[in-house]
């Protein structure tokens, strides 16, 4: 066996450790976001249903995320599906909350500013743009890793 | 693979408990060497000192020249075996058998191609993704086997390595660690208090009883020509019998039976005329014959052979007959005797 096929043959015992650490990596990362968004100082500016949504979804994120990065270790293709949808997700909150909260005018002790500060919107927004990166790379990852250990079992089978 | 050598090696715990004492063993390159003795004689000790895993009281420990009494466990390049698999229950069978090699951090396709050819070995290349949980007691003590195997170690250690099996899975494993054994023709030394398993894997056999070696030979001579009473007792299944006597006028004479002695027995007994010796008698020894007269306690049908219990006078006597036999309890079997070891009373030595 050459150096590329044993690292073929190695996928058939080995976890896709990439793809499911850059799933828990996205959850880290996502988990930053939403600490950034809760800390905020801002008065009752964020109790709104929009926070509640935020919330309920983050949870379902985390749940879906971590499924994933258990999922895509076994090479499953649906999975790595999963996490690229999802991770465009993220990218698009980036136009919600941050974006709406950025251009907000709020009167805090008696001065007026944006409830979400150009800083703080530039944090969240890199947050929210790695937590999306690693999960499409490592959607991405998983899809081109499923497809390589797929059609090596096929040559498998043909020469059994 | 390598040569050992134990020399002089003592075991004293802090509790000035002495488990082992004084034992010296050189095992060639290649040879499968098995310590044998029951519970709590040392056996085990040995090999956890030989490992690294107790510390040596006094004597040197050698391997190809090198002297290891000092160096740590995982430098030892040693391989062992547990009882109780000691696999991690969260890792698959690959994982389990890559993970030494993935420690010492070597090339991850040479781990592959190791992991491969050991699981080949050991008919576990359709397992390699299960978890422990998944395989039998069998398949998990050949994934332990395997993650020795990968390693290729200098010396492999086996610590009592099939007495979790039930006994058809132990006998086809203690089949498949000789295939093993003769394979990779490495170094071994392996830790049983079944005698089976010594009498079948071992080139040779140290039998132990309370921390001393009580005789090192193959597994014939440990048989056929036991140093003392405890090896006689202890190799052989069923035990052989034993008989209290004394040596007058070129017989052998106990209160319940007696039998005359060949020429070759009276020059060996010589020096015991009219003194306290014991005759052991393996029960394969015993035939059909006139020397004595077995009142029948128990029969047992083995299928080739029979196990007959009975006694000689107050003598109670096990006889291995090479026939089926249907006898009553209380049927009388005309017996005798060839093959008669003889010990010491006082020394409990063989005379030889």
């Amino acid at each position: 066996m050459d150096e590329k096929t044993i690292r073929l043959d190695r996928m058939r015992y080995t976890n896709n450790g990439t793809s499911s650490g850059f799933a828990l990596l996205a959850i880290l990362f996502n988990v930053f976001y939403f600490v950034s968004i809760y800390r905020s100082d801002v008065g009752t500016y964020y109790y709104s249903w929009l926070i509640g949504l935020s919330i309920i979804y983050n949870l379902v994120f985390m749940l879906v995320v971590f499924l994933c990065s258990e999922g895509v270790k076994s090479y499953n293709f649906n999975y790595s599906v999963t996490m690229i949808v999802v991770g465009v997700l993220q990218i698009s909150r980036i136009f919600i909350i941050p974006l709406k909260a950025s251009t907000t005018i709020l009167k805090v002790n008696e001065e007026e500013r944006a409830a979400m500060l150009p800083a703080q919107h530039l944090r969240v927004v890199i947050f929210l743009s790695v937590s999306a990166f690693f999960l499409i790379a490592g959607g991405i990852i998983g899809i081109i890793k499923h497809n390589k250990l797929e059609s090596y079992k096929k040559t498998l089978v043909k020469t059994a | 693979m390598a040569e050992l050598k134990l020399q002089h090696l003592d075991k004293i715990y802090d509790n000035n408990v002495q488990a082992v004492y004084d034992f010296n063993l050189d095992v060639a390159d290649g040879e499968l060497i098995v310590l044998v003795g029951p519970s709590g004689c040392g056996k085990s000790t040995t090999l956890r000192m030989v490992a690294g895993l107790e510390d040596i009281s006094a004597g040197r420990l050698i391997i190809d020249g090198k002297d290891i009494t000092t160096m740590p466990p995982k430098d030892r390049d040693i391989a062992m075996v547990f009882q109780n698999y000691a696999l991690y229950a969260h890792m698959t069978v690959y994982e389990n058998m890559a993970f030494s090699l993935v420690l010492r951090k070597e090339n991850k396709n040479v781990i592959h191609q190791k992991v491969l050819a050991a699981a080949e070995i050991l008919g576990l290349t359709d397992q390699l993704n299960k978890k422990p949980a998944q395989l039998s007691g069998g398949q998990r003590q050949r994934v332990a086997m395997g993650r020795a195997i990968v390693r290729t170690p200098k010396v492999f250690l086996f610590d009592e390595p099939l007495s979790n099996l039930d006994a058809k899975l132990r006998g086809a494993t203690r089949r498949e660690i000789l295939l093993l054994h003769k394979r990779l023709k490495a170094t071994m030394l392996y830790v049983t208090h079944d005698q089976t398993e010594a009498l079948t894997l071992a080139d040779r056999i140290v039998c132990m009883s309370m921390g001393h070696v009580q005789q090192i030979g193959t597994p014939l001579e440990l048989y056929d020509m036991p140093n003392n009473l405890f090896v006689a007792s202890f190799i052989g299944l069923p035990p052989m019998n034993f008989i209290e006597g004394r040596i007058k006028d070129g017989r052998f004479v106990s209160p319940n039976l007696s039998f005359a002695l060949d020429d070759a027995q009276k020059t060996l007994l010589a020096a015991y005329s009219d003194k306290e010796v014991v005759a052991g008698i393996r029960p394969e020894h015993i035939l059909k014959g006139n020397d004595a007269v077995l009142k029948v306690t128990l029969n047992e049908n083995l299928g080739q052979t029979t196990l007959v219990h009975g006694t000689v006078g107050k003598q109670k006597l096990t006889a291995k007959l090479r026939e089926w036999c249907d006898y009553e309890r209380g049927d009388e079997v005309g017996i005798t005797f060839e093959n008669v070891h003889f010990f010491d009373k006082e020394t409990t030595n063989a005379i030889r």
